[in-house]
C-alpha cells in the first residue's frame, strides 16, 4: 500500500485510490461538489484542488491517483485562493435564494462560502436568469438557476438507477440541467438525486417548506419499507418525523434508498397513530390507557383454554418482541397455533435488481427464525379453515398498514370470534367493526424502540430509539409482560422521557446556527 | 416595619403639615394653569406620548406593491427570536416567482421581549417594529397576532410597503 503525506500527516491508502479518498480516509476537510463516493468521477467543479509538491500547478484531488511518497496539502494560501475564486465562478449566476431555498442550512455552497469565500463578487454583469420551480414528476422539483452543474444527478440516473432521464442541455452560462422536454423523473430512486445535489437545485416535493433543516435532528435507524432493511437517517423534531434519508452501509444499501421507503415516516407520525388504547364491552368502545387495556386483555385471555387461542403475527416487529410474543403464546397461553400473516405472498420474491424487494416487511427472516425456534407457524389459510375451532385471537398487526391491503378483510373475518386482541401502531377505521371483547393496544413504531431486524439476507441489524412520538404506546415485550399481570417498570420509561423533556435541545439550540 | 413616633404633643398636631402641603399643591396648580406647555405630565389616555420612529414597538409585517405579504417564510426571524414566540407555517405559492410564502404567521406578543432581533434577522425587510406601543385587551383577549393583525390592522391603513421589491431586484439582474 502506497504511503503519502497529506497536510503534514502520513497515511497509507490502498493502491489505485485517489487523493480525495485519502483525504476522506484521514477525515481531513476538503472542498468538493462533483465527487461522490457512490458515483464515477467527473472532475467538473474544480473545487477539490490540492497542491502537490514538485508539481507547479494545482491538481484536482478527485481525479489524481496517489503515488508513493506524494506530499500533498490543501491548506496553503495558493489552494485557498484557488477555491475562493473557483467558488466565485460557481456563484456568478447563482440566485439570492437562500431564504426560500430548502437546502439552506445544509447547502455546500453556503458551507464553502463561509469556509473559503467571503469575498465581494467582482462580476458586474446582470445574472443569467433560468427556469425556476420546474415540476419533475411525482417527487422532485427542479430549480435550474440554483444548479452548479456538478452533474452528480446526471451520473446518478446513468449509473445507479440506469434510467438516464437527466442531462445537461445548452452550452456556456446557459447550460441547464433537466429532463428531455421536461419529462417526469419518475424512477423508483428519484429522491436520491435530491440527497446528492450539493445545492438546492433539486428539492423533494414531500419535504419542501415543511421545516427548516436546522430545526431537525437526525439519528440512524433501519427502513421498515421492505425486507432489504436499508440503513437510514431519520430526521425529526419535537413535532414528529419529517424525512428519511439513506445512511451508508456497504453491505445493505450502499449510499442509496428507494423512494417508497422515504414515506415510512408517514405512518410513524401522530396523525396516523392510535393515540389511546380501546376495548369494547357490551357494545360500547371504552378508551383508556394502553397499559390498562393490555392488562384487561391478559385477564380475558387467561379465561380461555390454550387450544381455543390463535396468534397471528406479522414480520413488522423486532426479533426480541416476536420472541416474547411467541414465547407467551407457547409457554404461557399454551397455544401452538401461531400463524404468519403474509401480506403479499404472490410477489414475495420480487426484486428489482437494486434494492426494492416484494416482501414489504422488515423482519420476515427474523420471524421465521422465531417460529422455527418454537416449532410453530402456519399460514393464514390454515387459520381461516379452522377458524370456528378458535374463540380468541391475538394479532400482532402491521405497523405499516399501507402495504397490508387485506387488513380490512382480515378484520372482518376475525370479528366472528369471541375475543380479539390486536396490537397496532396505526389507527384504522375498520377496527370499529370488531365485536365485543376486542382489545386494541397502541404499539410503538420502529423509531421508538430498541431491537433487531433480520433482513432478507439474514443480516441482523440493530434499531435504536430515535425519538418518542407517542409516550403512551407500548412495545410488544412490555405488552406481553402486562398481559401476564406484571406491572410495567415505568420508572425507567419515566426517566427516559423526563430526560427527553429536560434536554429539549430543539429550543436550547435555536438561534445558535 | 414599625412606625417611628416622635415624642411630645406637638408631633400629634398634624394640621400645619397638611396646610403646608395644600399650599404647595395650590401653588403648583395655579402655575400649571398658566403654563400648560411646561407641564411634565400627560393627560393619558387623551394625550399620548409620541416615541421616536426608531422605537421598537408593535411588529408590522410589510407588504409588496400589490398589497400581498412580503414575508418569504424563511423562518430566520423565528430562528433568531430568543423568546421563541414566532410561529410560521410555510407553503408553496402558486406564482413560481414567489415560490414560498407564509400561510400562517403568528407572534405571541405576551412572550415577546421586544428585542428587535426578528427585524434584524429578516433579509427582505418583511418585519419591522413600529412606533405603536399600546394595545389593551380584557381578560381572554387573544394576544397571538396573526397575519391579519400584523400586516393589515386598521392603524396601518392598508399596509406598510417593504423597501425591497422582488421585481425591481429581478429587473436589475440580481
Ligand atoms: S443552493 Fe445554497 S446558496 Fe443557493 S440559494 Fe439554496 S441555500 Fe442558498
Ligand atoms: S441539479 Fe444538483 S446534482 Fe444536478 S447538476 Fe445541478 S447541482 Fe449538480
Ligand atoms: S422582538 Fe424579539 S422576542 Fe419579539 S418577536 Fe422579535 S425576536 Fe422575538
Ligand atoms: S419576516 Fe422576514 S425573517 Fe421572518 S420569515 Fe418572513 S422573510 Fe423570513
Ligand atoms: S470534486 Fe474534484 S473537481 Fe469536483
Amino acid at each position: 500500500m502506497p504511503k503519502l503525506t497529506l497536510n503534514g500527516k502520513e497515511i497509507e491508502v490502498p493502491a489505485g485510490s485517489t487523493i480525495i479518498e485519502a483525504y476522506k480516509q484521514l477525515d481531513e476537510p476538503i472542498a468538493h461538489y462533483c465527487w461522490h463516493p457512490g458515483l464515477s468521477i467527473a472532475g467538473v467543479c474544480r473545487l477539490c484542488v490540492v497542491e502537490i509538491e514538485g508539481n507547479p500547478r494545482l491538481q484536482i484531488a478527485c481525479n489524481t491517483q496517489i503515488q508513493e511518497g506524494m506530499v500533498v496539502n490543501n491548506n496553503s494560501e495558493k489552494v485557498k485562493t484557488a477555491v475562493k475564486w473557483g467558488l466565485d465562478f460557481h456563484l456568478i449566476n447563482h440566485p439570492l435564494d437562500c431564504p426560500i431555498c430548502d437546502q439552506a442550512g445544509e447547502c455546500e455552497l453556503q458551507n464553502q462560502y463561509m469556509e473559503f469565500g467571503k469575498y465581494d463578487p467582482e462580476m458586474a454583469e446582470p445574472k443569467v436568469k433560468k427556469r425556476k420551480v420546474v415540476d419533475l414528476g411525482e417527487r422532485v422539483v427542479l430549480d435550474t438557476e440554483r444548479c452548479i452543474l456538478c452533474s452528480r444527478c446526471v451520473r446518478f440516473t446513468n449509473e445507479v438507477s440506469k434510467t438516464n432521464e437527466l442531462g445537461i442541455f445548452n452550452r456556456g452560462d446557459r447550460s441547464e440541467v433537466g429532463t428531455f422536454e421536461d419529462k417526469p423523473l419518475n424512477n423508483k430512486y428519484s429522491v436520491n438525486t435530491v440527497d446528492i445535489c450539493p445545492v438546492g437545485a433539486l428539492t423533494s416535493k414531500d419535504f419542501r417548506f415543511k421545516q427548516r433543516v436546522w430545526y431537525l435532528k437526525n439519528k440512524p435507524s433501519i427502513c421498515t419499507g421492505c425486507s432489504t432493511g436499508c440503513n437510514v437517517n431519520v430526521y425529526y423534531n419535537e413535532e414528529g418525523v419529517f424525512r428519511v434519508k439513506p445512511h451508508y452501509n456497504k453491505e445493505v444499501n450502499g449510499y442509496w434508498m428507494c423512494d417508497e421507503g422515504r414515506d415510512i415516516y408517514k405512518h410513524i407520525n401522530r396523525k396516523s397513530r392510535m393515540l389511546r388504547g380501546r376495548y369494547k364491552q357490551n357494545g360500547v368502545w371504552c378508551t383508556t390507557q394502553a397499559l390498562e387495556v393490555a392488562k384487561k386483555a391478559g385477564q380475558k385471555l387467561s379465561s380461555f383454554k390454550g387450544e381455543e387461542i390463535a396468534v397471528l403475527v406479522t414480520g413488522q416487529y423486532t426479533n426480541e418482541e416476536l420472541n416474547s410474543l411467541v414465547d407467551y403464546s407457547v409457554n404461557k397461553l399454551g397455544s401452538k397455533s401461531v400463524f404468519h400473516w403474509k401480506n403479499n405472498e404472490n410477489n414475495w420474491q420480487d426484486f428489482d435488481g437494486h434494492l426494492i424487494r416484494g416482501d414489504k416487511n422488515p423482519n420476515t427472516k427474523g420471524l421465521q427464525g422465531v417460529l422455527q425456534k418454537y416449532a410453530v407457524g402456519g399460514e393464514w389459510k390454515e387459520l381461516e379453515n379452522q377458524l370456528s375451532k378458535f374463540k380468541a385471537v391475538v394479532v400482532a398487526g402491521p405497523e405499516n398498514q399501507s402495504v397490508y391491503f387485506d387488513i380490512k378483510e382480515k378484520i372482518e373475518s376475525l370479528k366472528s370470534l369471541e375475543c380479539v386482541v390486536w396490537f397496532t401502531a396505526g389507527e384504522n377505521s375498520n377496527f370499529e367493526k370488531l365485536s365485543d371483547n376486542s382489545y386494541l393496544i397502541p404499539q410503538k413504531t420502529s423509531v421508538e424502540k430498541n431491537g433487531h431486524f433480520t433482513n432478507h439476507q439474514g443480516l441482523t441489524q440493530k434499531v435504536e430509539e430515535v425519538t418518542t412520538i407517542l409516550p403512551e404506546a407500548l412495545n410488544l415485550e412490555e405488552t406481553v409482560s402486562l398481559m401476564l399481570g406484571n406491572s410495567l417498570d415505568l420508572s425507567i420509561r419515566d426517566k427516559q422521557e423526563m430526560g427527553v423533556l429536560k434536554t429539549n435541545y430543539f429550543s436550547q439550540e435555536r438561534g445558535s446556527l | 416595619m414599625s412606625i417611628v413616633k416622635k415624642p411630645g404633643a406637638i408631633a400629634n398636631w398634624y394640621l400645619p403639615g397638611i396646610l403646608i402641603g395644600m399650599i404647595f399643591t395650590l401653588k403648583k396648580m395655579i402655575y400649571n394653569l398658566f403654563h400648560k406647555d411646561k407641564m411634565p405630565t400627560l393627560n393619558y389616555p387623551e394625550e399620548k406620548y409620541e416615541y421616536s420612529p426608531r422605537f421598537k414597538g408593535q411588529h408590522v409585517l410589510t407588504v409588496k406593491k400589490d398589497g400581498s405579504i412580503r414575508c418569504t417564510a424563511c423562518m430566520l426571524c423565528a430562528t433568531n427570536c430568543p423568546a421563541q414566540c414566532i410561529k410560521i407555517v410555510a407553503s408553496e405559492h402558486e406564482d413560481p416567482t414567489v415560490e414560498k410564502y407564509p400561510i400562517n404567521y403568528e407572534i405571541d406578543v405576551l412572550r415577546c421581549v421586544y428585542c428587535g432581533f426578528c427585524e434584524e434577522a429578516c433579509p427582505v425587510d418583511a418585519i419591522r417594529m413600529g412606533p405603536e406601543w399600546q394595545k389593551p385587551g380584557a381578560n381572554g383577549f387573544n394576544f397571538t397576532y396573526d397575519i391579519q393583525e400584523l400586516a393589515y390592522r386598521p392603524q396601518l391603513k392598508g399596509g406598510i410597503e417593504s423597501r425591497l421589491d422582488e421585481k425591481e431586484r429581478h429587473d436589475f439582474g440580481i
